[in-house]
């Protein structure tokens, strides 16, 4: 079976039924899409199959031959991924990361399909979990690359005023 | 009136009173006859003979109820829950004190065939004992050489019921067999024009009888009886609402039933547990890990022919389903729904079951065109959606993609909304799910354990 | 918990010393483990000799170990071996921040890796090495200052004598020393080279920075991880790979003690695709594939007769009766009045004197970590017998002891590595059968291949030790004016340390089972803190904030009843019990101005749903905190709305790490609030993934707005503080917003629909 990811085309052994998530992980190395719970809970194995996100732990791999498939290893070739990752280093968005490469893949996602969404359309589509809780920050580097909107505004100035203030004191 | 005119009426009906009980006291405590009165079987059945006894257990699926998922092989003791209590399945191994290793071959035909226990009381017709009517007289001896040299004895008292006095009584269950049930072993029919008759045969016994598919798939009347035992009529298999689960049509009903189904599409989803349109769940999974897959391919073949020459009804099934893109569009890319069951489902169900609700393959099925979607029964669907399913058992492997129980995650209303959504998306026309039918499931229902059950017949 | 373990005290290899020591010249071995040549490494006492015998046969066999802390290289790459791990709470980048402020060098470009075991590692000023109990900054803080110093001395001192200058005359700006006077300055990468050969100076004769002059420290300076965490590129242990590997997984027993009887369909799963052996272990089957997804569906497929265990005291045994349900009933049933973990004047006396005794019984659940990474180890046996493994821990040393004692092998031959973490909260400490690396092992040494092991999130459920359950009686005594004058609080529990250990604490209290309960500041005359210690058969652990995950809940939502029993504002009620305490005082105003005022509510908001407020307060681990909840109904679901939370640590590193942590350890207060509750039916877990133990899902996240007070006292933690004022605020302002008296979580079990 022939697999495109991330502009390469691999040939893979495992059966049909084999969900593509530990066809990437483990056939082919790809380990920075993450397994959580294997059963389309947490999101932590999103990957973009042309373009869309899926859950690639209970994708079989047989339904994606011979479709364009991206993972987290290839998101800097997109330049709206490119665009996502630096949005969440500038918002500090990780905390253990364990979960981040499937919220940066499902931001992809959405702004792929929709360069400027809703505060209404980031919370139907950013769906995964975090256990870490960065979903503000993650919500906040979203509206930023949304272009925009008060929350945006309001982290960039409180980062600045954290910045700002220096030595004892109050900060907040 | 006057005294003596009012004696004299109370007599006559005292009277026809006291015969009337004498007759039902006699009718309700009478053992029926049984072709193997007198006969005593093998005490050294052949090997070929205990083997086609375990084929027929298999056919029967007696591991299902009289088994639980960690007792020992049909010690019995699996709760099943009635409006008045719940009822516990007995112990059917061979031993002596505790379960049926006093039968003789009569006594265990009457039991399977009636509904009457060695001792003479009647069984409650959770056993399917309409059903086993049917069966033909090999398959009885070969059953009862199966259980009574190939099963191993099991020290364990049956557990008395939860139902309270009086609705306890058993006898006036002898007057629900007289009345429901018409005995009589399967009798050959002629097939319909075209069909092989020895197939068909083969498979509407297998159906009729020990599959007693009709249990779960036939509508029930006023007190529980099936409206039908066989093809004769049109309510036979032609779906039912049991348990907190919708059983679908098995009848030619293109929507509710295998209408769309292929014979090879039945034959796979038997023996597979699966095909491209629609995956085993609910009750019918214990029906596919301890009986279904086990059938022969043969069998399996002739279950196909038969169900396949059971005309749909139109009347009750509407138009042919056709894939729609109306009112609810797929939810292709980009697609920001505003309504709440379109969005939960983005969030909660289209990452399996697709955007476009189709499923996947034949490892997750579609809810486009899916009975559960199609039919105005919303049980499945919200049972499902609440629970979850066990896992899928197919050649002793458990299933790799499993149902989550959404119970914990969404409210009733939630639940309500999705549903609504999948059920009028995709040209399905189950209609809305209403949120207080979501609480009574709720409350009636438990999750699906996410252990990998499986019962063992030794 | 100071057992760490020596890995030098009984053998040639590495000398304990724990001055640093200018490692740099023993180059074949430096390079071996990946150093760069030419560069500056600050270590510890290494032998030459030695270190070359050791080079020669690492060689043959399994990689060289070196005790290196920091490496300056030549081209001006900074790479610190950080003692603590990393495991989201950004205490990599503390770490850079800490070492790279006395350096004089940009911490974000540190690279930065969890350093390996040894006792030269144990920079904590409690003798400890252990990433846990909010302890890394604060008891790592100075040690961590010194070696900066230390190493900017020695760039100090080679440049002096490359230029024949004194050192007193340079200085340094950021990567590079200064000689203001001739505008001469060199790299540190240049410098590299040139400190090689030089011994590092005394550690007090360096003096370290006035906090006044911090360039970093205080900062919100950009974590070093989040952009390989924002791309896929860090390897946690499940990530990890060696040659000739192969993967296992394992199907446990249903419940804890019980052992393989047989396996019923042995030869079937041998004979499913890609199997590779078939294993019986302690309690559970192992299947060993070259691929995991193989492994795991034959493990699945392995049908066990599972028999039950031999009594055996010293193994906790789950047994078939076990309910949560049942259980809590069982502790609250317990009687008797404890032992004293905390008392003051005369609880009982003043009981009888109060004008109203309120009482009530309050209880916690057992939750689950339900970290997003699954637990795993790679275990990987070299041909010279050096066990080298990977597994995800937060005290190497303890895990490498462990390990020792139990696989039978020598510590000096067990290359322990640390990978991050893919989530903390307290998952990663010895819990006897809660972790997989002693599976791992024994695979690896039955296979005689390298081994990686994962549990699924199913196996992962059904071992996961848990945070504790306790039902707590609360005694309250109020006087005519409806203050507090008597409190008494006995908890009916086993504490995590207790439930560890495996046996009842020496001290008879558990103090991680009572905190919380016990350090409370409020100025109540009498009261009594007790543990009623009950034995549980499920296996317990540490939890983010531990003991204060439950017990601030509990207390501080007692409180606001004696409160409302007393007709006080819980607000106000707080500021006078706090009256004297400047520090608290100021931190409840803090919280309060930050909401825009205190103001309890009920309220309708600007979108039309009626709103209340609810506060509480903690004093976890050396830092105190208050939280301000904002809260409506909707659907009969708790919607939380804002927190509020002020902190003051004392002191801080990074404000924007702080404000992370804030942010993460409030969403999993709320989680435990709202949702989670680990529940046992026939001694088995009801849950075995996500969907049946839901945890806090995005569109159930408020906006949390963090303040930080740094008053100046004694610095505190930051992991841990932020959550165990968040569930007791959320409770109170759901307790005032429906009238019904919140003694429990989580939430989702009450009915507000009503
Ligand atoms: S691993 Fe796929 S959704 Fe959790
Ligand atoms: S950052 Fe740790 S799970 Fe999201």
């Amino acid at each position: 079976m022939e697999l495109h990811i991330n502009g390469k085309t691999y040939s893979v052994q495992s059966e049909g039924d084999t969900p593509l998530l530990w066809v990437i992980r483990d056939e082919l190395g790809l380990t920075g899409t993450k397994y959580g719970c294997g059963i389309a809970q947490c999101g932590a194995c999103s990957v973009l199959v042309d373009g869309e996100v899926m859950r690639s732990c209970v994708t079989p791999v047989e339904g994606v031959k011979g479709r364009n498939i991206t993972t987290i290893e290839g998101v800097e070739e997109d330049p709206i991924g490119q665009r996502v990752v630096a949005a969440w280093v500038e918002h500090q968005v990780p905390q253990c990361g364990y979960c981040q490469s499937g919220q940066v893949m499902a931001a992809t996602s959405l702004l792929k399909q929709t360069p400027q969404p809703s505060e209404a359309q980031i919370a139907a589509s950013m769906t995964n979990l975090c256990r870490c809780g960065t979903y503000n920050a993650i919500s906040a580097a979203v509206q930023d690359l949304a272009g925009g909107g008060p929350s945006a505004a309001a982290e960039k100035a409180r980062m600045q005023a954290a910045t700002a203030a220096n030595g004892r004191g109050m900060r907040s | 009136m006057s005294k003596r005119r009012y004696r004299k009426i109370l007599a006559i009906v005292g009277a026809a009173l006291a015969v009337v009980i004498a007759a039902t006291t006699w009718f309700v405590n009478r053992k029926p006859g049984s072709p193997f009165d007198g006969v005593s079987a093998s005490t050294s059945p052949s090997k070929a003979l205990i083997e086609r006894g375990r084929y027929v257990a298999r056919l029967a699926d007696c591991v299902a109820c009289h088994s639980t998922p960690h007792g020992k092989p049909f010690a019995g003791g699996l709760e099943m829950s009635t409006p008045l209590g719940s009822i516990y399945t007995t112990n059917i191994t061979p031993d002596k004190a505790t379960g049926i290793g006093g039968y003789s071959l009569a006594d265990f035909a009457r039991a399977l065939r009636h509904g009457v226990a060695g001792d003479g009381h009647r069984l409650y017709p959770a056993m399917p004992f309409p059903s086993y009517a049917k069966l033909d007289d090999a398959d009885v001896r070969a059953l009862y050489a199966y259980f009574m040299h190939a099963v191993r004895p099991q020290r364990q008292p049956d557990r008395k019921s939860d139902i309270a006095w009086p609705m306890n009584m058993r006898w006036p269950l002898a007057l629900w067999s007289a009345v429901f049930t018409d005995g009589g072993t399967y009798q050959r029919n002629a097939a319909p024009a075209g069909v092989d008759a020895t197939l068909w045969n083969r498979g509407a016994y297998i159906v009729q009888g020990p599959g007693h598919c009709g249990s779960c798939h036939t509508p029930r009347g006023a007190v529980m009886n099936e409206k039908a035992y066989d093809g004769s009529s049109r309510q036979y298999l032609a779906g039912a609402l049991l348990d907190g689960w919708y059983a679908p049509s098995l009848r030619g009903d293109v929507n509710i039933g295998l209408g769309r189904w292929s014979q090879a599409d039945i034959v796979r989803f038997l023996r597979e547990g699966r095909n491209a349109h629609a995956v085993v769940y609910g009750s019918m999974t214990d029906a596919y890990n301890n009986s279904t897959q086990f059938m022969s391919d043969a069998d399996l073949k002739a279950i196909a022919v038969y169900l396949k020459s059971l005309p749909g009804n139109p009347k009750q099934d509407g138009p042919p389903w056709q894939y729609q893109d109306t009112p609810n569009p797929a939810l292709g890319s980009g697609a920001h729904p505003q309504a709440a069951g379109a969005r939960l489902y983005l969030a909660k169900c289209g990452f399996c079951h697709g955007r476009d609700g189709r499923g996947q393959g034949t490892w997750i099925p579609p809810l486009a065109g899916s009975v559960a979607s199609m039919s105005r029964h919303d049980a499945s669907a919200i049972n499902i959606t609440l629970n979850g399913s066990t896992h899928i058992v197919a050649q002793g492997v458990p299933d790799g993609y499993r149902m989550p129980a959404f119970r914990h995650q969404l409210s009733d209303r939630d639940v309500a909304e999705v549903l609504s959504f999948i059920r009028t998306s995709w040209g399905n026309r189950g209609g809305s799910v209403k949120p207080q039918d979501v609480k009574k499931l709720r409350q009636r229902t438990n999750p699906a354990s996410s252990d990998v059950i499986i019962l063992q017949m030794r | 918990m100071s057992q760490s373990t020596d890995i030098n005290g009984h053998n040639e290899t590495f000398p304990t010393d724990e001055t640093p020591t200018n490692i740099s010249r023993r180059r074949f071995l430096l390079a071996s483990a990946g150093v760069a040549a030419g560069a500056l490494v600050l270590g510890f006492g290494l032998p030459l000799d030695t270190a070359r015998a050791r080079g020669a046969t690492a060689a043959a066999g399994s990689p060289p170990r070196v005790p290196a802390f920091l490496e300056i290289r030549p081209d001006g790459g900074i790479r610190l071996q950080s003692p603590f791990n990393e495991g989201g709470q950004g205490i990599f980048t503390a770490m850079a921040q800490i070492v790279g402020e006395e350096l004089d060098a940009d911490p974000t470009h540190f690279l930065v890796e969890n350093a390996p075991p040894g006792k030269q590692y144990t920079v904590m000023s409690n003798g400890m090495r252990i990433t846990g109990g909010s302890m890394s900054v604060r008891f790592g803080y100075t040690a961590m200052r010194r070696i900066g110093a230390l190493a900017r001395m020695m760039l100090l001192q080679a440049a002096a004598h490359q230029w024949g200058i004194a050192v007193g005359e340079l200085t340094t700006e950021p990567g590079r020393v200064i000689h203001k006077a001739s505008g001469k300055s060199l790299d540190y990468g240049q410098l590299a080279p040139h400190a090689m050969a030089l011994a590092v100076p005394d550690a007090d004769s360096v003096k370290l920075k006035d906090p006044g002059q911090f360039r970093w420290i205080g900062k919100p300076v950009k974590r070093v991880d989040v952009y390989d965490k924002s791309t896929g590129r860090v390897e946690y242990t499940i990530d990890t790979r060696v040659d000739g590997m192969l993967q296992a997984a394992v199907q446990h027993a249903p419940r804890l003690g019980m052992t393989v009887g047989r396996i019923r369909n042995e030869a079937q799963i041998k004979a499913m695709k890609g199997v590779h052996s078939v294993h019986i272990l302690d309690g559970a089957v192992a299947v060993v594939a070259e691929r995991w997804w193989n492994a795991k569906r034959a493990a699945e497929t392995a049908q066990v007769d599972w028999q039950e265990p031999k009594p055996d005291p010293s193994a906790r045994h789950m047994p078939t009766d076990f309910s949560t349900k049942s259980y809590r009933e069982h502790l609250a049933n317990a009687s008797g009045d404890g032992e004293t973990a905390e008392s003051k004047g005369h609880v009982g006396d003043a009981l009888k004197g109060a004008q109203t005794v309120v009482n009530a019984t309050y209880s916690s659940q057992y939750v689950h970590h339900a970290q997003l990474e699954p637990p795993s180890a790679l275990a990987h046996f070299h041909d010279d017998g050096t066990l080298e493994i990977w597994l995800p821990n937060q005290a190497p040393d303890m895990f490498l002891a462990d390990i020792a004692k139990r696989a039978g092998v020598d510590a000096d031959k067990i290359i322990l590595h640390s990978p991050m973490l893919g989530g903390f909260f307290g998952r990663h400490f010895l819990y006897g059968p809660g972790n997989p690396y002693m599976q791992a092992v024994q695979l690896a040494k039955a296979t005689g291949r390298p081994i990686k092991l994962i549990w699924s999130r199913e196996e992962e459920f059904l071992r996961d030790p848990m945070r504790p359950m306790a039902v707590v009686k609360f005694r309250g005594g109020l006087d005519a004016n409806g203050m507090p004058v008597a409190l008494e609080a006995i908890s009916a529990t086993e504490g995590p340390t207790e439930g560890i250990a495996n046996q009842r604490s020496k001290k008879k209290v558990d103090d991680s089972a009572v905190e919380g309960l016990t350090g409370k500041a409020y100025a109540i005359p009498n009261r009594r803190i007790a543990q009623l210690y009950v034995k549980t058969p499920a296996m317990l652990a540490y939890w983010r904030s531990v003991g204060h995950s439950m017990n601030d809940f509990l207390y501080e939502t007692f409180l606001d009843e004696l409160a409302d029993k007393g007709g006080q504002d819980p607000f106000e009620l707080r500021m006078k019990l706090l009256k004297g305490n400047q520090r608290l005082t100021h931190l409840l105003q803090a919280v309060a101005e930050l909401a825009g005022g205190w103001k309890r509510g009920p309220f309708t908001a600007a979108d039309g749903s009626r709103r209340a407020r609810g506060v509480a307060m903690a004093s976890p681990f050396g830092s105190q905190t208050a939280a301000i909840a904002e809260v409506s109904l909707e659907n009969g679901q708790v919607r939380v709305h804002d927190i509020w939370q002020a902190v003051d640590p004392g002191s801080i590193v990074n404000p924007a790490i702080i404000d992370a942590q804030v942010a993460g350890a409030t969403a999993l207060g709320l989680s435990e609030v709202l949702l989670e509750e680990a529940v046992y039916e026939n001694g088995q877990p009801r849950a075995r993934n996500y969907d049946m133990y839901p945890i806090l899902p995005p569109d159930r996240m408020p906006k949390v707005h963090a303040r930080i007070v740094e008053s100046g006292a004694k610095m505190g933690g930051i992991g841990e503080p932020p959550l165990p004022a968040t569930p007791p605020a959320v409770a109170n302002a759901v307790s005032h917003l429906t009238g019904q008296r919140i003694r429990s979580m989580p939430l989702s079990q009450y009915d507000f629909s009503a």
